[in-house]
């Protein structure tokens, strides 16, 4: 069961935007096996701060996987090497003593490094802010079991709904593509009775917010699917496709 | 301090409408002159804040992740009631008001939960006209389940992560409006400090956490969805990021502040594994209902649990409470699962655990059946825990999990502050001495999309304000203060951190006294203890604590400073308050209010009040209380037996 | 115009690519059609041949149309290389591929241009071949070179690379990707391209090694 192991880690270290930043090396003992990712990564900040140097910026919240918050690429791949989990569900079980991990933060054209690992992914927010949503406003709206959904239908919805907005999508994506993300919030609408009325219009609008934030083109690698720790499907991909040329031809 | 519920007046089930109809309106066409502050982007402040941006407020809203849908609310699971009685099983607005109140074990105020039950059909409408993808039946109308042992099936679901989806609905909300350009979005802000003027709230101060800029916002209202303080535990189910400091620094400019000691503590939660754990996960409450919990007869007993038989088991829910065995309530599992613990009969490597069984429940329905329903929960527990319960028994332990005291507000959410409202887990307003399971995500949407609109209406209908800007005396004194307090923070930092402590050492300490002292269970000698405790924490804390960096740049160690030395200022009316009410209600239980067979024992004839602290500058905080009368319900004793 | 902004907009050009993909997939499909017929006899190609250059303007029409694809297809395949450069080109130190059989999708651009090169080293041998001799002839003159034949099959073997990943790239970009009908287009991206392979490697083999040399 639990055991510790040692550790090298080579972090990325970048004091703000503007800076150059570079890889440095740090050791660590006795990282217990049961330790999350993130709490490897707090170990080593209050070491860090005992020594008088500056600890890791790193962002995070949840420490459950559904805040969407925190994310690295670890030895080249986002969130690490275990399937489907995000950074701080990640456990130091499934390294070995005397391993060296590469820490880099999430980096895209469209997410500007802010310090260390942390980085900016607002162009996310705009892209939702450009039209995913359902326009209602509050109040008077209509019994909830006036729309009836099939639960086949509810379901696929819920899983493109499950994106977290973490965007390991974009960081994996060897073109630095938003389109898994992307694809997720307008496959949850497309899917549901509620989103079509707007339908085109969403579609064509966040694939021109998509594109002016300066995320590449998809060429479909598949790289986002295989890290995303929701396990979004590039089927998405699929559906926005079709959405978006639907939406061109007729209203483009 | 005075405490003026502004309770309407009429039958309980008018109150609502005659409130409506009685509250001054604004103009649409005036409306957009008016600006308004909402900090906070969990359900509650989202909701609040796209509403009143749709009403043609200007509203300025305030968060500290990378992007309101990353708020607290995004991680329950559980679900979201509603009195839609859909499943004809006999559910109402009623019961749904009563389950609330009596699940509060009557601590709280009948007016407004009433109006909570009212709203919350409302609430399904509007989620599901945003698109939230509710778990349907194959009819395709919406499915329910019953949860927190209601006896009827009003929980509505998106599978395992409801918070997330009604987030994600606010947050759809709240981004077309920062599209239509009447919400200014300010992601990555701590608010330091409310700014009074004339007495009234007209804005704040913030801390831009990537610049360390201090800046001042003005506004004619100012709401608070700051979520809750469990965080005070160092240990909880809550976020890293959740904390005190809105709401202390309101209570430091003059807010009441409603039954503190009042948390709830979650019994089901994957047990603490080393000191360098951060955070406790919630399992979900469901597990109960097929596992069995259960610890050795014997202490100390260290055989595998497989290896202890039958005889030597002590499966002491079902022993002790034979009608709702290990159904009972939050309070009650938690409670006894620490007592077990405490008698040394607890499991796993730190004594602190207890096992939830599914070995009958395996044998009875079968792995398949089993694994079908819980499947999702058993391979998460098995990411953080490496163990398999399909094989070997669930290891479980109680959890800091919500805080149902927080800000007093009135009927109509409002602060003692004027213009200062309070909404969602950050208010007091609806849970009594205990929340029941999925009413907090209810709680949080009813206060932001159906009411906080109404009252500030009224608000700003009945008040005239004067033209102020971020110029004016108190918005620069508010600043000033802010500084000085990092400078403070800071001034330990110079000459290396030779002798001196970090920021989470001290914050860890203080939870440590905190869960011993003021967790499951209270006693006044205890109490006292960590009354004495607590300065010579906050004492080490101001004199040793060291900061690296400074406050210029990105500064999360200071940024973890500032929550902390609030927690370290909050936790002693957190200690008063629950030395003062010698009673046990709901999740405060005192050892010294017990039934002769060891359960909570309320204390009506005092205790029928909600307890409000009020700062006393440099004394200590004063006690006021708002008294509680029962006119549509009578108060019973709670019985699991 | 709504045309431009389509075409300029990131899944515009991937349709564009897709489409152009999806022309020049079907044009493969009739030239390896007519090609087969190799494998009958020299005279049931040179009819072919003759058949088809009996109607110039249809060939005129074809040939232009193909060229106008496949200069879009290349234009816009090489514009989004670069563009997608400009994103990723070393983004980390170290960089890992978690797709299983990657190399394809990988290596789209290159296989692409090797494909190009084939290209214009097979119609300046083809199609502006003497038009004295028959062209069952140059085929057969040609493609009997060890070394010229090597390079076709080795251009083969890029193509069908290109196509592996290509054909179902194209249909994901088109929108066709369903759970019920994964294996069928998983199968069938890899049938198709090998199918191919056998037919045009298999005359070039043919006359490499001597087989057809009585043709
Ligand atoms: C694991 C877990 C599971 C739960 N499951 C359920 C359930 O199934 N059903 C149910 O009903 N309830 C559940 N709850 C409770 C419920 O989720 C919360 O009570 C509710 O979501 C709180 O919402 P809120 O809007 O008040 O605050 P939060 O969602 O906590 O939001 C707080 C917001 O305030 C901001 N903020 C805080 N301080 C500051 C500051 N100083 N300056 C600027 N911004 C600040 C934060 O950035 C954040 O945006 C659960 C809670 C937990 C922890
Ligand atoms: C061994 C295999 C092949 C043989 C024997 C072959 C033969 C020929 C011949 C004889 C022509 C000239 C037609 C004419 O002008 O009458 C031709 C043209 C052409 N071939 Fe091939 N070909 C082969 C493979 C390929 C492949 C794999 C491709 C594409 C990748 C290709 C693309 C073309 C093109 C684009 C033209 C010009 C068409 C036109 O002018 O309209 N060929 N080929
Ligand atoms: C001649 C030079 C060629 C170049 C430079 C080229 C380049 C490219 C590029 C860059 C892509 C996109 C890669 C991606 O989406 O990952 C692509 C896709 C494709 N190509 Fe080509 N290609 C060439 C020739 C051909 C030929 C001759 C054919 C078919 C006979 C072909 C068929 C396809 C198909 C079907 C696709 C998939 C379209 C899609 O991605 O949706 N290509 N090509
Ligand atoms: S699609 Fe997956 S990887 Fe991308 S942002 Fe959403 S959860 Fe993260
Ligand atoms: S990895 Fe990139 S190329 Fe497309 S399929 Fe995923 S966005
Ligand atoms: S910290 Fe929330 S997903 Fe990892």
């Amino acid at each position: 069961m639990s055991s510790s192991i040692n550790l090298t880690l080579k972090i990325w270290r970048q004091p703000h935007s503007d800076a150059l930043g570079s890889l440095e090396t740090y050791t660590l003992d006795h990282i217990s096996t049961d330790m999350s990712f993130l709490e490897m990564l707090d170990v080593l900040n209050e070491k860090l701060t005992k020594e008088g140097k500056d600890p890791v910026a790193f962002d995070h919240d949840c420490r459950e996987g559904i805040c969407g918050m925190c994310g690295a690429i670890v030895d080249g791949v986002a969130h690490g090497p275990e399937k489907e989990v995000t950074l701080c569900q990640l456990h130091m079980r499934h390294f070995k003593s005397g391993d060296t991990l590469v820490i880099e933060p999430f980096r895209s054209r469209a997410f500007p490094i802010k310090k260390d690992l942390l980085i900016d992914r607002s162009a996310l927010d705009r892209i939702i802010q450009s039209g995913g949503y359902v326009s209602v406003n509050t109040g008077g709206t209509p019994d909830g079991n006036s729309i009836p959904i099939p639960a086949k239908q509810a379901e696929l919805a819920m899983d493109a709904a499950a994106c977290i907005g973490c965007g390991a999508c974009v960081a994996s994506c060897p073109n630095g593509a938003a389109m898994l993300f992307t694809s997720a919030k307008i496959s949850q609408l497309a899917l549901l009775p509620q989103g079509q009325v707007e339908g085109k219009e969403r579609a064509l609008a966040m694939v021109a917010q998509m594109d002016s934030e300066g995320f590449g083109n998809c060429t479909n690698a598949r790289e986002c699917e295989a890290v995303c720790p929701k396990g979004i499907s590039i089927r998405n991909i699929a559906r926005l496709n079709r959405e978006y040329l639907t939406a061109v031809l007729s209203e483009g | 301090m005075e405490l003026n519920a502004r309770v309407p007046a009429g039958p309980l089930a008018e109150k609502w409408d005659n409130h409506r109809f009685a509250n001054k309106l604004v103009n649409p066409a005036n409306r957009r002159k008016y600006r308004a502050i909402v900090v906070g982007t969990g359900l509650a402040g989202a909701s609040a804040a796209a509403t009143l941006a749709e009403q043609g407020y200007q509203v300025q809203v305030f968060c500290i992740q990378d992007s309101p849908r990353r708020a607290h609310s995004i991680a329950a699971q559980g679900g979201i009631n509603a009195a839609k009685s859909y499943q004809n099983d006999g559910d109402s607005v009623f019961r749904l008001f009563y389950d609330t109140i009596k699940g509060g074990d009557f601590r709280a105020r009948e007016a407004n939960v009433y109006r909570l039950a009212q709203v919350s059909n409302e609430i399904i409408d509007q989620c599901v006209a945003q698109g939230v993808p509710f778990a349907r039946e194959y009819g395709g109308t919406l499915a329910n389940r019953s949860f927190g042992g209601a006896q009827v099936s009003r929980t509505f679901y998106a599978r395992g992560q409801t918070g997330q989806q009604l987030l994600l609905g606010a947050y759809g909300a709240l981004s077309r409006q920062i599209k239509a350009g009447r919400v200014a979005m300010f992601t990555r802000r701590e608010m330091m400090d409310v700014v009074l003027v004339d007495g009234r709230a007209r804005g704040i101060t913030s801390r831009n956490i990537i610049t360390g800029e201090m800046e001042s916002h003005v506004a004619d209202v100012v709401i608070l969805a700051t979520g809750g303080y469990g965080n005070v535990y160092f240990l909880s189910t809550n976020a890293m990021a959740s904390n005190v400091t809105a709401a202390w620094r309101a209570y430091r400019c003059g807010a009441g502040f409603a039954n503190p000691s009042f948390v709830q503590i979650h019994p089901t939660c994957i047990p603490v594994h080393g000191d360098y754990q951060s955070k406790l996960t919630l399992m979900s409450e469901s597990l109960r209902n097929d596992g069995r919990v259960w610890v050795p007869k014997n202490q100390g007993d260290l055989r595998k649990p497989a290896d202890i038989p039958e005889a030597e088991r002590d499966y002491y829910l079902e022993n002790k409470y034979p009608s709702f065995g290990n159904l009972v309530p939050r309070d009650v599992a938690s409670r006894n699962a620490k007592e077990q613990c405490d008698l040394g009969k607890g499991v796993g490597s730190t004594g602190l655990a207890v096992y939830l069984d599914f070995a009958d429940a395996i044998s009875r329905d079968g792995r398949e059946t089993i694994f079908k329903k819980y499947g999702n929960l058993f391979q998460m527990y098995e990411k953080i825990t490496d163990s398999n319960p399909m094989v070997e028994p669930m290891m479980i332990y109680p959890a800091v999990h919500y805080t149902m005291g927080g800000l007093w507000v009135d009927y109509d959410l409002m602060t003692t502050i004027p213009g200062l409202f309070a909404i969602g887990e950050c208010n007091f307003s609806d849970h009594g001495a205990n929340r029941l399971g999925a009413s907090a995500l209810m709680q949080g949407l009813a206060d932001g999309y159906f009411i906080i609109a109404t009252a500030v209406a009224n608000y700003l209908g009945t008040n005239k304000l004067e033209q102020i800007n971020e110029h004016a005396a108190p918005f620069l004194d508010s600043r000033r203060g802010c500084e000085d307090r990092i400078a403070r923070l800071l001034k330990n930092s110079g000459g290396g951190p030779a002798g001196k402590c970090t920021v989470d050492e001290i914050h860890k300490e203080l939870g440590r006294l905190m869960w011993d002292n003021c967790g499951m269970a209270r006693n006044a000698t205890d109490l006292q203890a960590a009354l004495e405790e607590l300065p010579k924490i906050g004492k080490k804390f101001w004199d040793h604590v060291y900061i690296p960096g400074n406050t210029r740049e990105i500064n999360q160690s200071l940024e973890r400073a500032g929550r902390v030395a609030d927690f370290l200022e909050f936790a002693e009316i957190m200690i008063r308050d629950a030395l003062t009410r010698e009673e046990s209600c709901g999740c405060h239980l005192r050892e010294e209010s017990q039934t002769e067979e060891g359960e909570a024992k309320r204390d009506d004839a005092n205790y029928s009040h909600v307890s409000v602290w009020e700062h006393g500058g440099d004394g200590a905080p004063k006690l006021h209380k708002e008294p509680l009368s029962f006119e549509f319900v009578t108060p019973s004793q709670r019985s699991y037996k | 115009m709504w045309f431009v902004r389509f075409v300029t907009s990131s899944i515009g050009k991937k349709l564009v690519m897709a489409a152009t993909g999806l022309l020049l997939f079907l044009f493969l499909l009739t030239h390896a059609a007519g090609n087969a017929t190799i494998f009958m006899s020299s005279a049931v190609f040179q009819d072919y041949a003759d058949e088809l250059h009996s109607h110039p303007l249809i060939v005129l029409v074809f040939s232009s149309a193909l060229l106008a694809v496949l200069l879009v297809h290349i234009g816009v395949g090489l514009y989004l290389f670069y563009e997608n450069r400009a994103v990723s080109n070393n983004r980390y130190v170290v960089s890992k591929r978690v797709v299983k059989n990657s190399l394809a999708s990988a290596t789209m651009p290159y296989t692409g241009l090797f494909v190009l090169l084939f290209l214009v080293i097979h119609i300046f041998g083809f199609t502006f071949s003497p038009k004295d001799v028959p062209i069952s002839s140059t085929v057969r003159d040609m493609l009997s070179n060890f070394f010229y034949a090597l390079f076709y099959i080795t251009a083969f073997i890029a193509l069908t690379f290109h196509l592996s990943h290509g054909l179902w790239s194209m249909l994901q970009t088109f929108g066709v990707n369903h759970p019920r009908y994964e294996l069928f287009i998983a199968r069938l991206s890899l049938v198709l391209p090998l199918f191919f392979f056998l037919i045009f490697g298999g005359i070039a083999f043919y006359f490499m090694t001597g087989l057809g040399a009585n043709y």
